[in-house]
């Protein structure tokens, strides 16, 4: 989705007040002009006029608001995107629950039988396989510490 | 030659060598499949280095990204679909000479010459690195402040496209590197409460987010088409490579040269350098007309560049801790959470490290002939694997990977944010680069610029002082008048396009 120039500019501004903002509070240093807030006051004014720059220049065009320039169609591009953020949200909010292996085996083969579209046993499988993988890798020789969850009880 | 000796046993072991091959297989798989770059490798790669000793990490990187420079001509030669962005400028050449009957020639020359150009590199950082580290020694935080605002100003104007979203890229790289707790006066900035941010954003999962996860959201949606097959079998690949080597061998030595001084430069990486070098090559060659019809010259030339650029890098990096490209700023990263702090006394007290880096370099270009022939071979295998099988594990594997820096859920958020960031960016001609310099050099520019201050007692002028700041500061100043005008000139065009 492309944007008109005035829609980023002005969200450039806003960000730029926003720094500013939240920088007025913080102290100099001890006999000091300078401080903590020093250079995000600066990087916020210059954000503030960089982006009204950038809305003027958005301004004096005849470009649309938004426009979807990109062959594949927007509703795919929309469901693709859904599910890529729905796939990491539910991972961090299901993963301290359920656990990892359950959770990785479960989205992979979602999104392997909705991406490649063939049958669900070869998604289940490469999914079940991939986890497996992924669990030996991080968890057993890289030590990282991906919950095991539900399966603790069993495991255990 | 105790160093050097001290290298050797460094590098000479079965797990670094283990690391070297492992790695370098990894980067050829991500180069070859169209859309998945050597920064994405390096990406995703830095969760695994996280655990690993200061050389074996740097080794896997170092050969993952030579290899998947390589790896993406593949697809640009067989499919005419470049693998990387590298690879673009001379796909055209590469598939066309396909089509003459010569595809082992174009894949031959695009190795050999890669391989030459890595060495080229290798040893123009070899040689430069060490005499600008003696000469940086020197430097204090005045040189140092204006070195990192030098660097990020390079990262705009070299970058390309859009002057000023150049600009703006920047400056919200900045603005997320101050995100956390003050270094100078301890002070929570922009934590919102968070405990999370307090120590600030962790580079890697913006890294993963930047560079894998706004990716995935571009190329998923693609993932229904059908898979291109290769028809062309690839025989003999090699076969008269040298004698073309022999009459092009001033573009090989051009493009390396080349190649690893555009690659010294914040922000420039090794697409701009293959571009530079392609459009050189054809400037000077005897028969420029040629060119874009399926001949050698100019991807013999690009071929060399690209690699070497990658050595390149690493002199900033090295010597003063402010990385070239993306790559190297993951570099410098990993370095510093293993307690080694990248700057002139680098090459004094980890001088075997150093050179062991170096040997590490030599040995994975060598690797890209024996690596590249079987990736030759295998091509056809490589390139069938569907894209709807592969994008679903990327995601499982960035995910992991954003988590197991720090053992937190808060990262794998924080790398949705940036990859929804990265990808709206992308969209609208945002640069990435000099954000991503930006949250490195961010800190380095202001610890700086408060410890010259505090020094100073409050005196502006102090920065400009000394003979070498005063020439850092005049540089940096050019160089922003360059982007302003820069700027101005593409205002002007803009609007008179879009009058018209």
């Amino acid at each position: 989705m492309r944007s008109n120039d005035k829609i980023t500019g002005l969200v450039t501004v806003t960000f730029g007040v926003l720094v500013i903002t939240n920088s007025r509070g913080l102290a100099n240093l001890p006999q000091q002009d300078y401080g903590a807030g020093t250079f995000p006051i600066v990087i916020g004014g210059l954000l503030i006029a960089f982006g009204g720059l950038l809305t003027l220049r958005g301004l004096s065009s005849s470009a649309p608001l938004m426009v979807w320039v990109n062959d594949v169609p927007i509703k795919r591009f929309y469901l693709t995107l859904l599910a890529i953020i729905a796939a990491i949200v539910a991972y961090i909010l299901l993963v301290p629950v359920v656990g990892f292996p359950i959770v990785s085996t479960v989205l992979l083969s979602l999104l392997l039988y909705g991406f490649y579209r063939q049958n669900w046993t070869l998604a289940a499988c490469t999914a079940v396989a991939s986890t497996a993988v992924i669990w030996v890798v991080f968890g057993r020789l890289l030590q990282v510490p991906l919950e095991l969850g539900i399966l603790e009880k069993v495991v255990y | 030659m105790d160093s050097f000796l001290a290298a050797t046993t460094l590098v000479f072991t079965w797990d670094v060598m283990l690391i070297v091959i492992s790695a370098s297989v990894f980067g050829l798989f991500m180069g070859a499949i169209p859309g998945l770059t050597a920064t994405m490798a390096t990406a995703l790669l830095v969760p695994v280095t996280f655990f690993m000793e200061p050389l074996p990490a740097i080794a896997a990187i170092v050969s993952a990204t030579a290899m998947a420079i390589v790896a993406g001509d593949l697809p640009g030669a067989l499919l005419r679909m470049p693998g990387t962005p590298a690879s673009a400028v001379y796909t055209d050449e590469a598939y066309l000479m396909g089509k003459q009957g010569k595809i082992g020639v174009a894949l031959g020359l695009n190795i050999v010459c890669s391989m030459l150009g890595g060495i080229i590199g290798v040893v123009c950082l070899a040689m430069l690195a060490p005499l600008i580290a003696d000469f940086a020694i020197k430097f204090t935080s005045d040189e140092y402040f204006w070195l990192a605002l030098l660097g990020l100003s390079c990262a705009i104007l070299v970058s390309g496209g859009d002057r000023l979203k150049g600009v703006i890229s920047m400056l919200a790289g900045l603005a997320i590197s101050m995100v956390g707790m003050d270094s100078v006066s301890g002070q929570a900035r922009f934590t919102m409460g968070s405990y999370d941010l307090l120590a600030g954003i962790s580079i890697l999962p913006v890294l993963i987010g930047l560079f894998a996860i706004s990716e995935l959201i571009r190329r998923m949606p693609e993932s229904h088409n059908p898979q291109q097959e290769v028809q062309t079998r690839v025989k003999k690949p090699f076969a008269g490579v040298g004698p073309l080597l022999w009459k092009y061998k001033f573009g090989v030595a051009r493009g390396g040269v080349l190649g690893t001084l555009i690659g010294a430069l914040p922000g420039a990486g090794a697409d701009i350098a293959s571009w530079i070098s392609y459009a050189i090559a054809r400037k000077f060659s005897r028969s420029p007309e040629k060119f874009g019809t399926g001949h050698p010259e100019g991807l013999i030339s690009a071929s060399s560049a690209n690699n070497a650029s990658l050595s390149g890098a690493y002199i900033p990096a090295l010597v003063f801790g402010i990385p070239g490209d993306a790559i190297t700023a993951i570099i410098i990263g990993v370095l510093m959470t293993k307690g080694i702090t990248p700057g002139p006394d680098v090459f004094v007290s980890e001088a075997p490290l150093v050179n062991a880096i170096l040997l590490v370099f030599i040995i994975a270009n060598l690797l890209l002939l024996p690596l590249g022939f079987l990736a030759i071979k295998g091509a056809r295998h490589i390139l069938s694997i569907p894209s709807g099988v592969l994008f679903p594990l990327i995601l499982i594997f960035c995910m992991v990977g954003a988590f197991a820096a720090n053992n937190t859920m808060f990262d794998v958020w924080i790398m949705l944010a940036f990859g929804l960031l990265g990808y709206v960016m992308a969209e609208n001609d945002f640069p990435v680069g000099p954000l991503i310099l930006a949250v490195i050099l961010g800190p380095i520019i202001e610890s700086n610029f408060m410890r010259s201050i505090i020094k100073a007692n409050g005196d502006l002028t102090a920065f400009v002082d000394r003979p070498i700041a005063i020439t850092l500061a005049v540089a940096a100043a050019l160089i922003w008048g360059m982007i302003v005008a820069n700027g101005i000139a593409s205002s002007r065009t803009k609007s008179r396009l879009s009058f018209n």
